[in-house]
């Protein structure tokens, strides 16, 4: 099995898995990676341009990771989101 | 004062015409239901709200304090306005879990999340403080721009507050969060691209990057360009322990719900999502923009330094970017500057118009007065309850000389000592509405007695901020902590039925189990 899975049964995807703790830990970097970078590309410093690059490739590989899983979450719950929305409203209106 | 060109006023009015009645456009779809006034149908591709994200979180006073920041201690503070990166774990984690509840608020999630007379306390309770509080945020935002537009054109403050916020109100009232969302979206595109050109034009102004770099090298304040320049580990004014507890405060916080603020606007945007990807991408892409957009601010605020270097009053230095817009920037361009004050200004008010009428119709008016209510009456009652909050802001904001440093206090405290209880809500499926409730009421006590009492009497020295946090935070957990064990947990039929339909991280495994049992949700 690869490291970083892609093909996400209904059932596992609805798990949190390592890739959610990959995910959870480079989206972070990515942001202080953008944040910085953009800040001393603008003043032409080679650091900047260098992890701006860093932050580029690693929001791409962020979601790259987590696309796969989303969309299979995202697809299950759909089928299932008209149901809880009635619940929803029956307990706003204290019928449950 | 500033004086307009023919130009100016071609691009201020063209700009104002557009932000205006584009939202009006949206009227039929707006007033079709409840769902569509506060949440668009719940069907918005992710890049709606993530462009809505950006813009309300971009506001008049914004360029003030990262103004102020920058200046005083250069990139490094970037820091201050980092808090938003919450959405870096938030985005992928209790984005999903609140996307999944449906709960139209923060406060409807309290009734999903606990069971009884708990969860109903805190739900009222949500829903009263965030009518109030999108009020006050309302008169904040609302006066700032009476005071721009004194300062620009020397109206009386009163005037840039009522007239400016009562155009916003016309596309909020009828097209409800529609017309928001789309009213946000080009405000943002409008917003974003003149932040990026007036950033870069007030670098070129102080001589371009390699003359700014020399100057403050020149100068002994070549520091200014490194974002890790900090006062010590716990001694200055700008720590490395402060930079920590910010960290940590921000990006552990995306595993809770209210961590931030700034959550019970994202949370509408969530909701608006027309699936549980588009929640989450919409923002963390907001977030991200937020982030680049302070990048540009930063730049442009350090060139001003180059230029200024030996201002002291904050009042000069924090209106930099604004000085930066009106003074360098050439004839015509000023225009579509205003215009995109105006755009940063107009995002922010509807966002916070239709966000607190959402908490009162859905949360107080449907729930507690009318339950049976059509969906015609809770659109009328989201617009009038709009109307109020319009005149309650002008009402508040201009009453706030008086009221901003007891509000702040009170955001203050209401960040720290429910930091672990808004995470514990998520994360621990033994966290009662009654530990959740205590941990409100505690910090209430805890917040007035370490930051203000007990440093007047003298019993403790006055502690810096990131100091009583951690110890707000500890405090409170000697109290909401016993207060959860003594307790009876919530219904194992209302936690089973929240388990299977937000499935949240943590520890959950007692429902889980439950969960499997009765065949709801198969082990993997």
């Amino acid at each position: 099995m690869a490291f970083i899975r892609t093909k996400w049964t209904p059932e596992e995807a609805e798990e949190w898995t390592r890739e959610d703790i990959i995910i959870w830990v480079l989206s972070p970097i990515s942001y202080v990676l953008i944040s910085v970078g953009s800040a001393l590309s603008i003043f032409l410093i080679p650091i900047g341009f260098l992890l701006l690059a860093l932050g580029v490739i690693v929001t791409i590989v962020l979601f790259a990771i987590a696309n796969p899983k989303l969309n299979v979450i995202s697809g299950e719950y759909e089928k299932r989101q008209k149901e809880y929305l009635e619940r929803l409203e029956r307990i706003t209106r204290w019928e449950e | 004062m500033i004086q307009f060109a023919a130009l100016d006023w071609f691009w201020l009015v063209i700009f104002v015409l557009l932000m205006t009645f584009s939202g009006v456009f949206f009227y039929r779809l707006g007033k079709r239901s409840q769902a569509d006034f506060f949440l668009a149908g719940r069907g918005l591709p992710w890049w709606l709200p993530a462009s809505s994200v950006y813009a309300t979180h971009t506001a008049t006073d914004t360029p003030i304090w990262i103004g102020g920041v920058i200046y005083k201690y250069g990139l490094a503070g970037l820091w201050y306005a980092f808090f938003s990166a919450w959405c870096a774990i938030s985005a992928f984690a209790s984005a999903r879990i609140f996307r999944r509840s449906l709960a139209y608020t923060q406060a409807e999630w309290q009734s999903l999340r606990f069971s009884g007379l708990g969860a109903e306390l805190l739900r009222g309770w949500f829903a009263g403080w965030q009518v109030f509080m999108n009020m006050f945020i309302l008169g904040w935002v609302g006066i700032a721009m009476g005071k721009v537009c004194h300062f620009l054109f020397g109206w009386p403050i009163w005037v840039g507050l009522v007239f400016f916020s009562s155009l916003v109100a016309i596309y909020v009232l009828t097209a409800g969060y529609w017309g928001v969302v789309v009213a946000d979206f080009q405000q943002g595109v409008i917003a974003f691209f003149m932040i990026i050109i007036t950033s870069i034009w007030g670098v070129m102004a102080a001589g371009g990057p390699e003359k700014i770099t020399a100057k403050l090298n020149s100068i002994g304040q070549g520091w200014r360009l490194n974002p890790f320049h900090f006062t010590g580990t716990f001694t200055g004014d700008f720590p490395l322990a402060w930079f920590i507890t910010m960290i940590v405060i921000a990006v552990l916080g995306g595993f809770g719900m209210g961590t931030s603020i700034d959550w019970y606007v994202e949370a509408q945007r969530i909701q608006s999502s027309k699936t549980v990807k588009d929640a989450s991408y919409s923002i963390w892409w907001g977030t991200a923009f937020v982030l680049f957009r302070n990048s540009f601010w930063a730049a442009a605020i350090i060139a001003f330094f180059a230029m200024f270097p030996h201002l002291t009053n904050p009042a000069e230095y924090e209106m930099a970017w604004y000085v930066i817009g009106f003074k360098v920037l050439p004839v015509g361009m000023v225009g579509f500057f205003f215009a995109s004050i105006l755009a940063i200004h107009f995002s922010t008010i509807s966002t916070h118009l239709n966000l607190g009428a959402m908490y009162f119709t859905r949360d107080i008016f449907q729930h507690y007065i009318k339950p049976d209510a059509s969906e015609r009456t809770l659109v009328w009652v989201g617009r009038i309850t709009t109307l109020v909050l319009l005149l309650g802001s002008f009402f508040y904001g201009l009453m706030m000389e008086e009221l901003t440093s007891w509000l702040i206090f009170a955001l203050w405290i209401m960040a720290a000592g429910v930091w672990l209880p808004n995470i514990l809500q998520v994360i621990w499926w033994r966290f009662n509405s009654w530990g959740y409730l205590t941990a409100w009421i505690a910090n209430l006590g805890l917040s007035w007695l370490v930051v203000w009492v007990l440093p007047a009497f003298k019993v403790i020295p006055s502690l810096p901020d990131y100091v009583q946090f951690w110890i707000l935070m500890f405090l409170g957990a000697l109290i909401y902590i016993p207060v959860t064990l003594l307790t009876p947990p919530e219904d194992m039929d209302h936690l089973v039925k929240f388990y299977v339909m937000s499935r949240p991280y943590g520890w959950w495994k007692p429902v889980k189990r439950e969960a499997i049992a009765r065949g709801l949700i198969k082990e993997v």
